[in-house]
């Protein structure tokens, strides 16, 4: 049989051939080469719903709720699963326009952080009433899915500085922590931010499988990836909410701190810094943005902590403190008296004292805050080895200082805390000439002017250390966690001893209790209770005079350690003596005494704003 | 040859291996309609009539019976009765197209109560039948014009019914019989025109203008014009200019119009050389042909992006131009056809584990899309494994067709792979996405009993034919 075209067949079976491995060459470029299809097919098939814990709530040190949590939601879709829904009703249930919808629906698909096939935040913060309506229509918006957030509500309107506030994750601490993710809260400020990781609890995740119409049809893998999340944990601050409020009513209408801590365990009873805000104001939420601009714009700087930010020359009050020093390095004994004529006159050197009878003993000295005193035993330290050797003597001052907790962080838990200033041999050497100064260039320290400068927290801590006759606990605003045995951090339980020998408190003391007896600050008294103190006013070049107030109370066994520090309040016995003496009653006795309302009045009224 | 080499039996053994191929394919497509009805243990009753698997497994039954039947039939029946068969295929498509049932837009369906059927199918082997018996007798060949256009014709009457049914998917199949009509002598150049207007074509729906096609088809004119030259110069000389005006052209398209202007001069230079020379045809004909692929793809890139609907651009887009399409839309389907087959990577995902296909991501899964769930459930092994079986099964057609005596066996043999090898083609390349998705089935494994009967008949009168190899001569 003829067949001319028999060779023909080769032809087709080489198109068969050649067309099976195209195929085939297509199989291994989709299946074995090209692995974003994998990744976008499990993203989309299998979703990752994040299952937010519900952070930890924040109670006083008598468990009262200070900051709980409030439902809010954020309204999440995957674009490749958003399917014929009605646009109309989706916005009007939502309250957005069309224009917003389409924005929000297609953010930059080109950047990394969104795809088609991912689910993105679609819109956030929605809150319960608006998801309540919404809710009951979700099914019919495929694509759309909700995640329950929680954000910080205030019962009371206090301690907005001290509780902080949460934020939304950025970069930073994306990079920093690999916990986060894009969209997570986290502690900015405060107690939020110190507490952060004991707050946030566990996020757990669940795999669910969904169908092409984004429905959820079961677990992946019968859910052994799903995690569970961990609620985080209630913390106990130290605060005392009733003395909190008390301090911040005092300071109404004042520039100003209050820091009040318990000496025996170095727990913040109350950290006042005004002026202040509504902490309600900078919760997550619709309109936090602008509340925040108005508040980083006003003048009297509402979002600054004073009471571990403000740096101020202690002036007076820093005078127990010299004592303490001068009677440890040896270079004064209690009973030596020391005349002042007037002030403290040093060839012609001059720095004035107000009329006071002669103090015959370093506790006269404090009761009277004699200037000419504190210059001479401050001139005695740093001449200890000699006039020429002033650098010696300064370091040794300096390192007791140190010791007080004085220029370098306290090491609190209120976060940005500011070291405050402590001069030393080498500051003197760059601003003078190595060896080319001597004690009177820098005796104004003595009476704690000149370079030193310190927070409201670290006076307040100086009290503490006072109160507790030669040591402190680092500051810290936590107690306990509630219906948890973990401890608070081990460096809270630490104390930090100071390199005085507890026998030289006693005089010093006693000196700050004839302050309030008998001395600067009788209007400081409160019937029943021994308080020492120790006023201040602090040399403003700006302006008036700040006020300044330590003071501890009882004497024996003393409960509350406070510092008090009123900006352009004028002498220390003027505001901060009062308001000290007013917050220790009523932290001691729980009310003010009758006999002393008039004070608690003319505190409160008092305006230094205007 | 004479006598058979069983004596008195003029019949040769069926090819088992076909029919082995065969069984495996379909037991296979079983397995994977099984697998994407699957929802889990509590309902996974294998011979539910209910469920998809349920009923494909009675058509398997039914479609083996008659596959049995067709082998007791005596060949000669089909030889007989090749022209009738044809002409009642041909009926049925008719009737369908005034009373047939509408189902997913084309009006295909006949519908006979207890089940419905596509005559389509039935078309597909009338048409490898007529066309053997009109090429069969010894003196039939395809050297005329007549005969070639009635073969053709044979061809286009039950394709263009089926297109006026508007299933598109099923008419362009029969146009894979030409390959029966190359192998029986159709002159090629028929086919490499054929060829050249598919490609100007496909190119024409690739660009949004004429203008990159016109300048490469220019360039290549030119290219041969320089080539056919006998000194050397020139062509380094070309081809810099040719490298030099797509650099241009691709850095700053706003001078295509310089670009193309100075690719023309070039060629109407070289032209004029040529056309003083002796060998004018090539000239000639270069410039037939510039001209008409110039106009042709200008005039199928208007139509197409002007006329054409938008909804119907997106069928061919999708395959040709995926990024201008929604991906939600048009694109669905491929996008996730193609991450279910993906997601299987080599080894898959492991039978009743795939996911997707499951998950109803991809539409129309079990009957065009099956092909997916191989790819995701058995990975590429899977994949390899069924695209390998399919062309063992070509080949072996190819094969009994040309170890025929019988040129009328060799004509239906040549149809069957044919049609099969359109189907393959067609139906896995759309699930890949590098053909357009048309909606024909994957033969033997999507679900659909017309479909596999269809096939199954196919395959069994190629056997019986074959089985008679021995005893035929026409």
């Amino acid at each position: 049989m003829q067949d001319q075209f028999q060779g023909r067949k080769y032809v087709i079976q080489g198109l068969f051939i050649v067309t099976t491995a195209i195929l085939l060459l297509k199989a291994v470029q989709l299946q074995l080469i090209d692995t974003s299809l994998r990744e976008q097919a499990s993203a989309n098939v299998i979703q990752k719903i994040n299952k937010y814990p519900s952070r930890g709530l924040v109670y006083d040190r008598n468990e009262k709720l200070m900051v709980n949590n409030k439902a809010i939601y954020d309204l999440m879709v995957t674009y490749d699963q958003v399917k014929d829904i009605d646009t109309t009703k989706f916005c009007q249930l939502l309250g957005i326009s069309r224009e917003v919808f389409i924005k929000k629906l297609n953010p930059n698909f080109a950047s990394r952080r969104y795809s088609k096939s991912k689910p993105f935040v679609f819109l956030k913060k929605i809150s319960s009433e608006t998801y309540a309506r919404f809710q009951e229509s979700l099914y019919e918006f495929p694509g759309f899915f909700v995640e329950l957030r929680n954000v910080r509500g205030y019962a009371f309107n206090t301690g907005s500085h001290v509780l902080g506030y949460i934020g939304e994750v950025n970069e930073k601490h994306l990079k920093k922590d690999p916990y986060y993710q894009s969209g997570d809260y986290i502690g900015i400020s405060g107690v939020e931010f110190a507490y952060e990781e004991y707050l946030r609890g566990v996020r757990g995740v669940d795999y669910v499988l969904r169908d092409n119409l984004g429905r959820i049809v079961g677990s992946y893998e019968k859910g052994e990836r799903d995690t569970a999340s961990v609620s985080g944990k209630d913390l106990i601050s130290s605060l005392d909410l009733d003395l909190q409020m008390y301090g911040e009513e005092l300071l109404q209408n004042k520039r100003g701190g209050i820091v009040a801590i318990e000496p025996s365990s170095g727990e913040i009873l109350a950290m006042v810094s005004m002026p202040s805000y509504d902490p309600n104001l900078l919760t997550i939420g619709r309109g936090r943005g602008d509340a925040y601009t108005t508040l980083a714009r006003d003048s009297l700087k509402p979002l600054f902590n004073r009471a571990i930010g403000a740096q101020y020359p202690p002036g007076s009050i820093f005078k127990p403190v010299m004592a303490l020093v001068a009677l440890q390095e040896g270079v004064t004994e209690v009973n030596r008296p020391i005349s002042c004529r007037g002030g403290y006159i040093y060839k012609t050197l001059r720095i004035g004292c107000h009329g006071h009878p002669t103090a015959m003993n370093v506790s006269q000295a404090i009761q009277h805050s004699c200037n000419a005193y504190f210059c001479q035993i401050f001139r005695d330290v740093v001449d200890k080895n000699g006039f020429s050797r002033a650098s010696q003597g300064l370091d040794v001052w300096t390192d007791h200082l140190y010791h007080f907790g004085l220029g370098k962080r306290l090491g609190s838990d209120v976060p940005n805390e500011l070291t405050g200033n402590v001069p030393t041999s080498e500051d003197y050497d760059k601003m003078h000439r190595k060896g080319a100064w001597t004690s009177p260039y820098i005796v104004s320290l003595g009476i704690g002017q000149g370079e030193l400068l310190i927070t409201p927290l670290q006076m307040a801590n100086i009290s503490a250390t006072i109160a507790n006759k030669g040591y402190y606990y680092s500051p810290h605003l936590v107690k306990s966690f509630k219906n948890d045995t973990t401890q608070i951090p081990l460096k809270y339980r630490t104390k930090h001893f100071t390199k005085i020998d507890t026998s030289h408190f006693r005089p010093v003391i006693d000196g700050m209790e004839d302050v309030v007896l008998a001395g600067t600050a009788r209007i400081a008294q409160i019937p029943g209770i021994k308080v020492c103190g120790k006023t201040g006013t602090a040399e403003n070049p700006h302006g008036a005079d700040h006020s300044v107030f330590i003071a501890f109370a009882p004497k024996d066994n003393p409960k509350i350690a406070i510092a008090v520090f009123v900006e352009n309040g004028g002498y220390g016995s003027r505001y901060a003596g009062p308001i000290s003496s007013l917050m220790i009653e009523k932290y001691l006795n729980g009310e003010i005494s009758d006999a002393r309302k008039y004070l608690e009045e003319r505190m409160k009224n008092a305006n230094l704003n205007k | 040859m004479t006598t058979s080499r069983r004596g008195e039996s003029n019949t040769a053994d069926v090819d088992w291996m076909t029919i082995s191929i065969y069984l495996g394919l379909v037991l296979t497509g079983w397995l994977m309609i099984y697998a994407v009805g699957y929802r889990g243990e509590e309902n996974s009753s294998l011979f539910d009539m209910g469920t998809r698997h349920g009923s494909q497994l009675v058509w398997i039954g039914v479609s083996i019976t008659v596959g049995f039947v067709i082998m007791l039939i005596d060949g000669k029946m089909f030889r007989t009765f090749g022209y009738p068969i044809y002409i009642i295929a041909c009926l049925f498509l008719l009737y369908v197209l005034v009373a047939g049932r509408v189902i997913a837009g084309s009006q295909s369906w006949f519908d006979l109560g207890f089940f419905r059927f596509q005559p389509s199918e039935v078309a597909k082997f009338a048409t490898c039948l007529a066309l053997a018996t009109f090429l069969g007798p010894y003196n039939a060949n395809l050297q005329t014009f007549r005969n070639r256009a009635i073969a053709i014709g044979i061809i286009l009457l039950p394709m263009g019914l089926i297109l006026l049914q508007g299933d598109a998917g099923s008419a362009l199949v029969f146009s894979s019989l030409l390959i029966v009509l190359y192998r029986e002598g159709m002159p090629p150049p028929l086919y490499i025109l054929m060829f050249t207007m598919i490609i100007l074509t496909v190119m024409a729906l690739m660009f949004d203008s004429t203008f990159p096609i016109i300048l490469g088809l220019t360039l290549v004119a030119s290219g041969i014009l320089v080539n056919a030259l006998r000194t050397n110069r020139p062509k380094i000389i070309f081809f810099s200019f040719a490298v030099a005006a797509l650099a241009v052209y691709n850095i700053y398209p706003e001078y295509e119009l310089y670009v193309l202007g100075t690719t023309g001069l070039v060629f109407l230079i070289l032209l004029i050389q040529k056309l003083r020379s002796k060998r004018r045809q090539l000239a000639i004909l270069l410039t037939v042909g510039l001209v008409f692929g110039s106009g042709y793809t200008t005039v199928v890139n208007y139509a197409f992006y002007k006329v054409l609907k938008p909804h119907q651009q997106d069928r061919i887009l999708v395959w040709l131009r995926p990024s201008k399409v929604d991906p939600l839309g048009a694109l669905y389907n491929v996008t996730w056809s193609k991450r279910a087959i993906g997601s299987g990577g080599l080894t898959g995902k492991g039978f009743l584990d795939g996911n997707i296909t499951k998950l109803n991501y991809v539409p129309e899964q079990v009957t065009d899309f099956i092909f997916c769930t191989v790819g995701e459930e058995q990975g590429f092994v899977g994949a390899f494994a069924i695209i390998m079986l399919f062309l063992l099964l070509l080949l072996r057609v190819l094969f009994i067709a040309e170890r025929q005596r019988s040129k009328f066996t060799r004509i239906y043999a040549y149809g069957v792979a044919s049609i099969l090898f359109f189907h393959l083609l067609v139906n896995v390349g759309m699930t890949m996405g590098i053909m357009p998705v048309i909606g024909i089935p994957l033969p033997f494994i999507s679900y659909g009993g017309s479909s596999l009967m269809a096939f199954t008949v196919l395959v069994a009168v190629l056997l019986r034919l074959d089985s008679d190899r021995l005893s035929v001569f026409r």
